[in-house]
Order: structure tokens, then C-alpha cells, then sequence
């Protein structure tokens, strides 16, 4: 009995329902607030911000937009300003002041369809090197945007001529741990995964894995890239351990089968990278650790460094609903605090325990 | 008939008869009494004793004991007088009434027994029941409690942390007024709630944050463009667009024609063993096209597909032979019936339509019917658009066409 309380508990710590679906949830930074994204039965975009209080959530500030909005993200705003930049049904990319919601800080038309999925870097006071937003849509291009050049993008990921297009369903930032490295990760709906060094501005690395790639991302943004988890369809994720790229067999990889549905989401524990946790289509939610090797490189045949993939163990999984929950959100000041919201029209706070110690 | 038993003794007091019936070498085990208010039987095969009452007895206080080669009774009169004999002088149809009542009555207490010791057990199980419960339950609370505690000391922690966060928004917020506004004065304040939310003391990393703030932000990135292909669509693809049904389909189609050999021909009794098997027809009508004899080849597979008309191979090879020959309706009609086994159009059997579609438009073509030709023509180049020769050959028809409109 004893050894079971010792895993770390994921706890509901309040559920709220809602009148409109909601797409993405998003801690603001250095506060117990958070914003929920989605759009009304009518057919316009909404935010809401909710704060904690007394074990309830209270509405601060209800936001009205023409269009709904699928994702945001804070990563690519200082800690003073907070700014959200979210993507929405019609491919705007638009930079809100939560304070001043009526006009957009920045806005620009990204993409001709929805924009799937969207990432910042550069922010919070985490990393080095210029602010950027990076936007994957149904369109099949990836953009990266700075907030100081209007219109156009600063660099854009798209299909060769006369390529039919893929949808992309998620991008990453990852590896700027300096002012010049950067990449970007994205997943496309054939399962094709790509990696992008905007540096050298060139494909880095690109692999595919069979069923298309609903969420990728990167340990941490702001190191040289460590560990990378790609989630699919069908239930598999993939982590592939990015120190030791070989030039022909890319990255070594693990990959577990669980939730025996779609896997929506994984987002990493922002105080310990070895942790993350992982969303699925039946409404649960797994908490995985990686456990490394014993040598993470070993000689190939040719005499060439290749990486070697460690383990991944399940520490505690929950079902909190029957629909799929399609986004999770770690806050990134207190551990264990996490915010998911699910089809079923309703957020979630949880408080997932004991992980100081696991 | 039993042994009536004679030499019993009895004694009496005021209120107590004592009866003794020596068993005579009978176990205690097989003695068997029946005693009601005013008769008693006792009966040890192949001995009987019975006795009519003299007066009234408490059967309920009265005991026997059965032991060491006698019975003892000790009945208890109901009413305390002195009995001036044993047993009562009854006639035959009385003594057969209380007999029977005798029976009766003690088969109803037997029951009776029976009935209170089943509702005993019934109770008894009752109460285990409830007592595991209770225990169940209060295991369960335990684990319950523990769980609560757990999650109130979790949500403790919570509101601990976010007055924190309150105080020291209110004291940055405070220390904005006293400091004013201004660029320069909001650096320290940076430095001062970065550290505060990192909870490091260290002076060393705020000056280096303060100095990274002050430096400009690199400039934006020069405009670059990275232009990407996908993994081309071979089967297995994306499932979503997968075309297995299809290819399931024709993958089944061809079996049932291996399968679908036709064999009850007449003269089919004078071929050997090797003729009657369509593939190695095809073998032979495939060496002899090579070699020029484009008659025999044709016999070859004609022999085959009496055999099997499921195979699409013969009818296209036949088409070529008939090309060969100038036999150009017949290389139409044999080039149409394989394609029509060749549906569904699947990647498999991509080749295979390709030459079937390019012998048809040759015969067509041949027979100055350049549309249908080209039709045909333009079908094969579907399937491969890169044939250089095809596209030449296309190219050639086109020209014809358009010189004789």
C-alpha cells in the first residue's frame, strides 16, 4: 500500500466546465492565472483568463474575436509584457496584450488555411537570442516570424514546386542556446518528421514515422538539443535522443505504444526534463520518465558515433474523461501544476504530486 | 416381530418415575426413543419396549440415559402424586392413536430443530457478512483519508505559492513608485523580480542578466527559405489515404484465378500432364513469341485460357502475338478483356495495364483509329509519365490527328 502512494499522484484539483469548445490552455507567466483558447458554437474565437481562487476558478476577463483561435503560445514575450501570440482558423498570427485586447500588438496574415500549431522562443528570460514565433499550418509551410519585421516572414519551411502539400500539424523550438543556433521541428500529418537548423538555414534531419505526428517537442528550448518526443496516431511516441546525430541513420529513438488511441499532446515538466507527461484520444493522461543508458554513444560499424536511446517508464496514468484531452499545459513557476483542456468542453487543473522525489 | 422387553424395573418419588430397560448386549448407538406426555417407546433391534403412562409426564424435563447395558429414564410427572403402576391399561385402538400421535409429534419437533438450526446458521452468516464489511469499509476510509490529505496539503501548498506570488507582484509594484519610471530604473527591478521568481541569491548571475537587458536584442534574421519534399506516397502511406481495399481486392482476385482452372473438357483427356497446367502454357507461348513463331504462341495461350479465362497475362500476351500477326481486331478485343481483369487499378498491377493500354492504341493506331489510339496512348502515360518513348510515340498521334482534321 505503501509503495503506491510513493508514485507521484495526479489530482484533479478542479474542473470547470464550459460553454464553447476549447482548443489550447496556457499558463501566464509568473502568476496563478492561465488563458483558455477556443471558439464559440457561433463561430467566433474566444479567450477567457481564469485565476485560482480558493480551490475555484474565477473569470477575470472574457475576450471576443472575430475568428476562432486554435493555439497560443507566451514563449516569445518578456516577462514584463506577456504579450500572447496565437493562430488562429483563418491563418492570422496575432500578438495580443492581455490588458489592451482590442487591437493586436502584432498581427499579420501567416498562412492561407488554419494555423495547426505554434511555438515562441526567445522569451521569458529563457534563452538567448532575438524573440521568434514559429507557425506550422494545413497549408504544408512552416514560417518563423519576429515581431520587429512586418509582413513577411524571416524564414519559411515550404513544399518544392509542384509538391502536393501535407498538413502540419506541429512545430518546436528547440536548441537556441546561444544567438545564433536555433532550430525548428516540425510533424506532418504523413508522419514525416523534419529538423530544420536555421542557422545554416537548411534541413537538418528528417525521418518518418508511418502514422501522422500530432505533437513534437524538445526537452528544453534552451540548450544544445538533448531529447526530442514525437507523438502519433494510433498510440505510439517516439523519443529520440538528439546529442549524436550519425549521417545516414539520423537520431536514436525508443518508441512505447500506449493509450491505444491518438496521442494528442506531450509537454515536458519545466523543472525536470527527464519528465513529461502525455495526453491521449480516450481522455487519459500518462506521466513518463526517460531513464538515459548506461554510454549514450556507442562506435557504429563504420567506426562512426551513433546514439543509443535509453528507457522510458510509465510512473502514473489517469482517466479524467471520455474525450480526448487536446492540450496540456505545465505552469512553469510551481511543480506539479498543470492545466489540460478537453473536447468534453471543459479545463482542468491538476496537481501532479511526489515529483521532487521521483 | 421384535422382542417385547419384560424385565424392565421402575421406581417412583413424589414427582419423578425411574424407569430402567437393560439392553441386552445392544450397542448404546442403535437405541432409539420416542417419548411423549404419556408414552414411551424405546426401541434397540431387535428389542422393544414401549409403556403407556400411568399419568402425564414433562417430556421437555425428563432425560435418559443410555449407557453401560441400560437405559434410565427420569421423567418428570406433571403432577406431583404417587403412581400405583407403571403403565395404564388402554385398549388396542387407543394404543395405536397415541402411537401414531407419538410419531407425529416427534417428526414435528424434528422439523422444528431442523428450522431453528437453519435460521440460526442464516444469522450467524449474516453477521460474519456485516462484520467483513465493516472491516472493508474502514480499510477504505484509511486509503480515503490518506488520499485527502495528500490533496489538502497539495492545495495548501498552492495558495501558499500564489500569495507569494501576490506579495511580490504588490512589492515590485511598490518599488516601481518609489524608483520612478523610466528605461534605465526598471533594469534593477528586472533583476530584482527575475531573482526573486528564480529564488537565486547570487549577485554574480543578476549583473550578467542586467547586462544582457541593456545589450539590444539581435538583429531580426535575414529572410531565408527552406524548401522541403515528402516522403512519396508507397504503400503503406499515411493510413488515412491508404488504398489497402484495393489492393486487398486485387490481391484476392488473383488467387481466385490461379484457383479458377476449368476442367472438364473433353479433349483435355488426351493432353499430358504438363499441357493442362496454364502456367506452363504461358512458358511456352512466352519462348515461342521470343523465338518468332508468333502462330504457335497463340495456339499456346489459347489452350491456356480454355483452361483458366481469369488470367490477364495470357489475354495481353495473346494481344502482342496478334499484333505480331496484324490480327489487329483480335489484338483490340484480347488487349480490352485484359484490362478488364485488371481492375482495380492498384500499383501492383501498374505494368501490366501499361502494356495492355500500349498494345491497344498500336492496334488502333494500325487501324487509322488515331483517337481511340490516343486515348489509349494518353491512359499509359498516366501510369508512367516518364516513358520518353511513349511520350514520343503520343507526340506522333497528336500531329496525325490534328493533320487529318
Amino acid at each position: 500500500m505503501s509503495s503506491a502512494l510513493e508514485k507521484p499522484q495526479i489530482i484533479a484539483h478542479i474542473q470547470k466546465s464550459l460553454n464553447y469548445t476549447v482548443f489550447d490552455s496556457q499558463w501566464i507567466p509568473c502568476s496563478a492565472k492561465f488563458v483558455c483558447m477556443g471558439n464559440f458554437a457561433r463561430g467566433s474565437g474566444v479567450l477567457q483568463i481564469y485565476e485560482i481562487q480558493h480551490g475555484e476558478l474565477q473569470l477575470v476577463r472574457e475576450i471576443e474575436k472575430a475568428k476562432p483561435i486554435k493555439c497560443g503560445t507566451f514563449g516569445a514575450t518578456s516577462l514584463q509584457q506577456r504579450h500572447l501570440a496565437t493562430g488562429d482558423f483563418d491563418g492570422s498570427l496575432n500578438v495580443w496584450n492581455l490588458e489592451v485586447p482590442e487591437s493586436p500588438v502584432y498581427s499579420v496574415k501567416a498562412h492561407k488555411e488554419i494555423i495547426n500549431s505554434i511555438d515562441g522562443v526567445g522569451g521569458l528570460g529563457i534563452g538567448d537570442g532575438a524573440p521568434e514565433i514559429v507557425t506550422g499550418s494545413r497549408d504544408g509551410t512552416v514560417k518563423v516570424w519576429d515581431s520587429r519585421q512586418k509582413d513577411t516572414p524571416v524564414v519559411n519551411m515550404e513544399p518544392m514546386e509542384g509538391e502536393t502539400k501535407r498538413d502540419c500539424w506541429t512545430v518546436a523550438f528547440g536548441h537556441a542556446f546561444n544567438d545564433q543556433d536555433r532550430c525548428v521541428c516540425a510533424g506532418y500529418d504523413n508522419g514525416d518528421i523534419k529538423l530544420f537548423d536555421l542557422r545554416n538555414m537548411s534541413l537538418r534531419w528528417e525521418t518518418n514515422i508511418k502514422n501522422g505526428v500530432c505533437s513534437v517537442e524538445f526537452d528544453r528550448k534552451d540548450i544544445n538539443m538533448n531529447k526530442l518526443v514525437a507523438t502519433s496516431l494510433e498510440g505510439k511516441f517516439h523519443v529520440f535522443d538528439m546529442r549524436t546525430q550519425h549521417p545516414t541513420k539520423g537520431f536514436a529513438s525508443v518508441s512505447e505504444k500506449a493509450h491505444k488511441s491518438t496521442i494528442w499532446q506531450v509537454r515536458h515538466l519545466p523543472q525536470n526534463r527527464d519528465i513529461f507527461m502525455t495526453a491521449g484520444g480516450a481522455g487519459n493522461l500518462h506521466l513518463w520518465k526517460y531513464e538515459y543508458p548506461a554510454q549514450r554513444t556507442k562506435k557504429g560499424a563504420d567506426d562512426v558515433d551513433m546514439g543509443v536511446a535509453g528507457s522510458v517508464n510509465l510512473l502514473q496514468n489517469v482517466t479524467l474523461s471520455t474525450q480526448p484531452i487536446s492540450s496540456l499545459d505545465w505552469s512553469p513557476d510551481k511543480q506539479g501544476l498543470c492545466v489540460c483542456s478537453s473536447f468534453d468542453q471543459s479545463v482542468r487543473v491538476l496537481i501532479v504530486t511526489k515529483l521532487n522525489t521521483v | 416381530m421384535p422382542l417385547i422387553v419384560k424385565d424392565h424395573t421402575w421406581t417412583q418419588n413424589q414427582n419423578t418415575v425411574y424407569i430402567s430397560v437393560p439392553l441386552k448386549g445392544v450397542k448404546p448407538a442403535s437405541v432409539h426413543v420416542i417419548c411423549t406426555d404419556e408414552y414411551l417407546k424405546v426401541s434397540f433391534p431387535p428389542f422393544l419396549f414401549e409403556v403407556f403412562l400411568f399419568g402425564s409426564i414433562n417430556e421437555e424435563r425428563s432425560e435418559a440415559r443410555i449407557g453401560n447395558g441400560v437405559a434410565v429414564f427420569t421423567l418428570q410427572k406433571r403432577r406431583d402424586e404417587s403412581w400405583e403402576q407403571l403403565f395404564t391399561n388402554i385398549d388396542k385402538d387407543k394404543q395405536k392413536q397415541i402411537r401414531e400421535q407419538a410419531v407425529l409429534k416427534v417428526q414435528q419437533k424434528e422439523a422444528e430443530k431442523s428450522k431453528a438450526k437453519a435460521a440460526r446458521i442464516q444469522q450467524e452468516k449474516k453477521y460474519a457478512l456485516e462484520t467483513m464489511m465493516k472491516l472493508e469499509n474502514k480499510e477504505r476510509d484509511r486509503i480515503q483519508k490518506m488520499k485527502d490529505e495528500e490533496c489538502a496539503r497539495a492545495t495548501a501548498e498552492l495558495d501558499f505559492w500564489r500569495e507569494t506570488q501576490r506579495k511580490t507582484a504588490e512589492e515590485k509594484e511598490n518599488q516601481q513608485k518609489t524608483r520612478g519610471t523610466g528605461p534605465q530604473d526598471n533594469q534593477p527591478v528586472n533583476q530584482k523580480t527575475v531573482t526573486l521568481m528564480r529564488n537565486t541569491g547570487d549577485t554574480t548571475s543578476g549583473q550578467r542578466s542586467r547586462k544582457q537587458t541593456a545589450k539590444d536584442l539581435p538583429a531580426p534574421r535575414s529572410a531565408g527559405c527552406i524548401q522541403i519534399s515528402f516522403t512519396p506516397r508507397v504503400f503503406p502511406t499515411a493510413l488515412r489515404e491508404s488504398r489497402v481495399p484495393e489492393e486487398e481486392e486485387w490481391l484476392k482476385k488473383q488467387a481466385e484465378a490461379r484457383r479458377a482452372v476449368d476442367t472438364d473438357l473433353a479433349e483435355l483427356d488426351d493432353l499430358r500432364e504438363d499441357e493442362r497446367n496454364p502456367d506452363w502454357l504461358k512458358e511456352k507461348g512466352d519462348k515461342l513469341f521470343m523465338s518468332g513463331n508468333y502462330q504457335a504462341a497463340v495456339n499456346a495461350y489459347n489452350l491456356a485460357i480454355k483452361l483458366n479465362r481469369k488470367i490477364p497475362a495470357l489475354f495481353s500476351n495473346r494481344a502482342a502475338c496478334h499484333l505480331k500477326l496484324r490480327n489487329l481486331h483480335k489484338a483490340i478485343e484480347d488487349s480490352s478483356q485484359a484490362l478488364e481483369l485488371l481492375k482495380p487499378a492498384v500499383a501492383a498491377n501498374a505494368s501490366a495495364r501499361l502494356k495492355a493500354h500500349v498494345r491497344r492504341g498500336t492496334a488502333f493506331c494500325e487501324l487509322e483509329l488515331y483517337v481511340e489510339g490516343l486515348q489509349d496512348y494518353q491512359a499509359a502515360l498516366e501510369i508512367d509519365p516518364h516513358n520518353a518513348a511513349l511520350r514520343a510515340d503520343s507526340d506522333k498521334i497528336c500531329e496525325i490527328i490534328q493533320g487529318t482534321t
